[in-house]
Formats: C-alpha cells, sequence, structure tokens
C-alpha cells in the first residue's frame, strides 16, 4: 500500500509478538482522515494495535507514523494530540467529573485555568451538565462512558481512539452516543477510530472498515461503497418449474441460495443487469412472484473477509 | 440555547509541553490528601513533638526561670536535641500513620479504579508518574519534619537574641528529614503498587514498621547481640539521625550500616516502584 501524505496513520510492515504467538503480522496500512472502524474476532489483533498506535508497545519489526509522529520515538508529543476513550471502567479515585476531567486536560499540557473551562464545555456536550459535581465513581454505567468520551475530548484531539464507546448502554443513550461521536466527526472533522464489536455501531459512524484477523490485515473496505454495491443480491420467490431458470442462473455465474422458508437469494455479478434475471425467467417459464433487492450488511463483509482469510 | 446544542467546539489554545509533566498529579494529591477524613487531627497529632520541643528550646533558652533545671540541662539545643527530634518514637509512629491514612491509596487506588488508561495515554511516562505520587508523600512528611526543625533553630535564635549556626548541625537538620521522608515515601509507594487493596497494603506497612522492632527484640533476647537492633526499622532510624548528628549510637553497633540500611531499603523500594508501574503501564487493556 503507498503511502499517502495525508494519512493520519502510516504503518508499514509491522508485526509484533507476545513470547512466541505472533499479535501482529507484517501489517501495512494508511489511514486518510475521517471515521474508521477497527473490526475483527477476539484475538484479531485489535488490541495490539491500538497500543502500537498509542505507542505502549514497540512493533518487534516496522515503522509506523500518526499524525506525522514516529510511534516509537515521539511518544509524548504523540499522545498530547491523541484521545484516548478505553473500553474498560476506568476513573480516578475521589475526584468529581469536572476535577477529574480538567485534571486529565491539565496531565495533557492544557494551562489549569483553561483546563476547568474546558472541563466544564466538554461535560455539557457529553450531556452531564446536571451530574458534573458528581463524584464520578456514583456514576451509571452509561455517565460513565459519557464521562470517558469528555475526558478524551478536553485537550480537543486531533485523534481520537473509541474503544466500544457504546458498551453497556442502553438503547438511548447508545443512540446519543453514537450521535454525538457523528457530530465530533461531521462538524469538527476530527479523526476517530473506533474499535467495536457492534457491526451496527460502525455501520452507522464510520467512512472506512479495516478488518483484522489472526493478526493480520484482512480488508479495508468504504462503507458508503458497501451500500452502492448491495444491489448484487436478490431475494426472490419463484412459482413453477425452477430447475431451468436455476440452470440459466448458474450459466450467467449467478451464486444463488434458497433458505427454509423457500426464498432464493440470487447475487449476480456487478456487470450483469437484473433484467437478465426477468429474461431469464420469461424464456424458462418461471413465475417470480416476489423481488427484493437485497442489502449485503457489513456483518456479510465482516463474515466473507473472516470466512475467506481462514479458507472457508 | 444550551452549550450541547451548539455542538462541539475547537479549543482554540496551545497545547505546552510541559518541563514538570507530574506537577498536576502533585497539586491534586496534596488537595486529596488535605480533604481526606481525620487528616487535620492526623496533621494536629503530628505537630504535638514540635510543641514538646518548642517549650523545650523555649524552657533552655531561660535559665533565669529556675523551672526544672535538669530538663534544661537535657535541652541543651544542640545536635542531640535535633537528632532526638527527629527521630522520636512518636513522630515515626505518626508519619507511619500519616502513611497509613493519607497515602496508602496513592497507587493501590489507581490500580483499583483502573486509572492507568487515563494517565498513560497522556504524555507522560512511568517517571513522571511516580515523581507525582512521590511528591505528595515528601510534601507532607517534610512540612511535619523538616519545616518543625527549621523552625526550632529560627525560634532558638529568636529565643537566645543570638545568631550562632554550626554547619554540621544544619546539615544534619536538612539531611535526616529528607532521609526518613524519602525512606517513608518509597516503601509506602512500593507497597501500594504491589496490590488493588488498601487493607493489605496497609498489613504489610504495619507489618514492617512495627512487627520489625519485635522481631528485632525477639533476637536480641536470643543472640543477645546488639546488631540484632539492625532488623528493627524504628531503630534504624534513630541510629541514622546519630550517624548525620555524629551523637552518641543509640545501640552498639556501627552507626554506618543503619544508614546503609535505610538507604538500601529506599533504593529497593523506588527500584521495586519503577518495575511495577512500568509493567502496569505496557500492560493496559485496550480493546478485547
Amino acid at each position: 500500500m503507498m503511502y499517502l501524505m495525508e494519512n493520519i496513520i502510516q504503518l508499514q510492515d509491522i508485526s509484533f509478538s507476545y513470547g512466541r504467538g505472533k499479535a501482529l503480522d507484517n501489517i501495512t496500512l494508511g489511514i486518510a482522515n475521517g471515521v474508521v472502524g477497527l473490526m475483527g474476532p477476539n484475538g484479531a489483533g485489535k488490541t495490539t494495535l491500538l497500543k502500537i498506535l498509542m505507542g505502549f508497545l514497540n512493533p518487534s519489526v516496522g515503522t509506523g507514523r500518526v499524525l506525522g509522529f514516529d510511534i516509537t520515538r515521539e511518544r509524548k508529543a504523540l499522545r498530547a494530540r491523541i484521545g484516548y476513550m478505553p473500553e474498560s471502567d476506568c476513573l480516578i479515585p475521589g475526584l468529581d467529573a469536572v476535577s477529574l476531567t480538567a485534571y486529565l486536560g491539565e496531565l495533557s499540557g492544557m494551562p489549569r485555568q483553561e483546563a476547568i473551562k474546558r472541563a466544564h464545555e466538554v461535560l455539557y456536550y457529553v450531556g452531564l451538565e446536571e451530574a458534573r459535581y458528581r463524584m464520578a465513581d456514583t456514576y451509571s454505567t452509561g455517565m460513565k462512558q459519557r464521562l470517558k468520551l469528555a475526558q478524551a475530548l478536553v485537550h480537543d484531539p486531533q485523534l481520537l481512539l473509541l474503544d466500544e464507546p457504546t458498551s453497556g448502554m442502553d438503547p438511548k443513550g447508545r443512540k446519543e452516543m453514537l450521535e454525538l461521536i457523528k457530530d465530533i466527526a461531521q462538524k469538527e472533522s476530527m479523526n476517530i477510530i473506533i474499535s467495536s464489536h457492534l457491526l451496527p455501531d460502525v455501520e452507522y459512524t464510520c467512512r472506512q472498515v479495516v478488518i483484522l484477523n489472526q493478526g493480520s490485515l484482512v480488508a479495508i473496505h468504504n462503507v458508503d461503497g458497501l451500500s452502492v454495491e448491495r444491489f448484487h443480491l436478490y431475494n426472490l420467490k419463484l412459482k413453477g418449474e425452477i430447475t431451468p431458470f436455476l440452470d440459466g442462473l448458474k450459466a450467467l455465474e449467478c451464486a444463488v441460495e434458497v433458505n427454509d422458508r423457500g426464498m432464493y437469494r440470487i447475487s449476480i455479478p456487478a456487470a450483469e443487469s437484473p433484467r437478465r434475471i426477468f429474461e431469464l425467467a420469461l424464456k424458462t417459464r418461471v413465475q417470480i412472484r416476489h423481488f427484493e433487492p437485497c442489502r449485503t450488511t457489513l456483518e456479510d463483509t465482516f463474515v466473507t473477509a473472516i470466512g475467506a482469510d481462514n479458507g472457508h | 440555547m444550551g452549550i450541547r446544542e451548539q455542538g462541539y467546539h475547537k479549543w482554540d489554545g496551545q497545547l505546552r509541553a510541559p518541563r514538570f509533566a507530574w506537577l498536576p498529579i502533585f497539586w491534586v494529591g496534596i488537595k486529596m490528601a488535605f480533604r481526606k477524613k481525620y487528616s487535620k487531627a492526623l496533621f494536629m497529632a503530628t505537630n504535638a513533638p514540635f510543641l514538646a520541643f518548642l517549650g523545650g528550646v523555649y524552657v533552655s533558652t531561660r535559665p533565669e526561670l529556675k523551672m526544672f533545671p535538669r530538663i534544661v540541662e537535657l535541652l541543651k539545643i544542640d545536635a542531640r536535641f535535633f537528632s532526638v527530634f527527629y527521630t522520636n518514637g512518636f513522630l515515626i509512629f505518626m508519619l507511619m500513620m500519616l502513611c497509613l491514612v493519607l497515602f496508602v491509596d496513592l497507587i493501590c487506588g489507581d490500580l483499583k479504579s483502573n486509572s492507568f488508561p487515563l494517565y498513560f495515554s497522556r504524555p507522560l511516562d512511568r517517571m513522571d508518574y511516580i515523581l507525582g505520587k512521590f511528591s505528595i508523600i515528601l510534601f507532607y512528611l517534610l512540612l511535619f519534619t523538616l519545616v518543625p526543625g527549621l523552625l526550632l533553630m529560627i525560634f532558638k535564635f529568636i529565643f537566645t537574641g543570638a545568631i550562632s549556626l554550626d554547619p554540621r548541625l544544619l546539615l544534619g537538620i536538612l539531611v535526616v528529614p529528607i532521609l526518613v521522608s524519602i525512606f517513608f515515601a518509597s516503601m509506602t509507594l512500593m507497597v501500594s503498587s504491589l496490590t488493588s487493596n488498601g487493607r493489605y497494603v496497609r498489613i504489610i506497612i504495619l507489618l514492617v514498621f512495627i512487627f520489625s522492632n519485635s522481631i528485632a527484640q525477639i533476637l536480641k533476647s536470643i543472640f543477645r547481640s546488639p546488631y540484632c537492633e539492625l532488623f528493627s526499622v524504628a531503630r534504624n532510624i534513630e541510629q541514622m539521625g546519630a550517624y548525620v548528628f555524629n551523637t552518641q549510637p543509640v545501640f552498639s553497633a556501627p552507626k554506618f550500616l543503619s544508614l546503609a540500611i535505610i538507604l538500601g531499603l529506599s533504593v529497593l523500594s523506588i527500584f521495586i516502584l519503577y518495575k511495577k508501574i512500568g509493567k502496569s503501564e505496557a500492560q493496559i487493556e485496550i480493546g478485547s
């Protein structure tokens, strides 16, 4: 993959091992501005990749730059420009939300008065305005998630790393959190990387998805592209003698699946028009009782990419 | 219109690379320790030796009072006076109590609340973190050792109306409280970094400071050797004071040995602490 000047993350041949087990294997990756989802099954290497991006781990092989800073040599400068929202429950004991957020802003290099002012602003923004003087350890799970987002935003980072940002939130809270993320990305052009198991979250917020499996980079997909390509798949209900029709589809290199309700799922090559299905039905005297373009979900893409990588 | 409806706003300030990245940890720690339950009562109790010794300074500089002439003789303001002030059993006990009540949670609280991802995702390294935590304990311990020591000296000048300074005595007044504070701070932080359970930390510190004394006494009664006193933390601190102030030894063993033990334990504690924090920094859990 070519290095592009506008890439905020540029990794070249990154490998990392925990003892004998290889956690990342020869990852070369360029991520441009915007919101990017990081996906993969457990043990795929997402954790290790994030650790390397934050400068917590030194890759055993390879080089990388994040926001133009070398990930091994310029860690402090890099961390000052990154906002990180951890997945796990974490807070600083004995502090209320304002003090905690301001304290972490100060640790990022903000002047004290500015950090306090900004802490109030970001707590308002994430919807904790009423509870900002409450001790953080008395917060509910959803409120803690918001607080973690606030502390990640306090120093106005150039890159936001969100680890399972909606974890443990109720549907309303989850929706609000996703709206916040989308708002930050759209209005302020902040670069965001979301590591999530929740594919709808990634689909809703991200422009691009990076799929990892067994320490290797499996696929990079454009989420908008996925929705454009989704009309390759069709759900059909058929009546009549369908064998010649199915043979005809196979001749057109279409894949056919039938589900237990008798619905046929047909995928046709991108070059072919769906009109060909109707022409074939007319020719083989098959009635099409139901015809529905089927969306290829991100989940399909994810499963296909992981399945192909595993050789299934 | 609420701020939230206005959306996210960029911060137009400039981040600065602080020369002392640990300073925010220090300031917040100072405030939090002061706000803790029982902190004020402990501070007052820790000041008791200072008030007693201040009375002693006044009485010893007023022979015309002819009160307690024997006490006046004992309270001669010299190296022994300051050595006893810095290493007296009550002050050492109160310093330990300060560590037990106010400072045990400094690291184990962070471990329990999983604070490390928040700290180390900032431009901080483990040395900044340790310095920040260390400075909190040093501040309070020096406040109750070095500051009263200097005040006693100043009051002596005021009461006698003459300024006479022995460089060796001044060195002792400055060095002994610093050594004692570094020892307590490093030991407390090291033990605090071992577990996320504050109760265990308190028990370990108690074992170190109180039971080391008992063990030393038991060993002494068995082997009848003064060297057995080297097992006692409190006795080593007293002997170290005697070494720095060049006064009579507290027990019959070379005085430098106690200084070496206190310094050695401090260095060992800092080494273990540094390794433990480094391990935690590398093992921060990011994601699944």
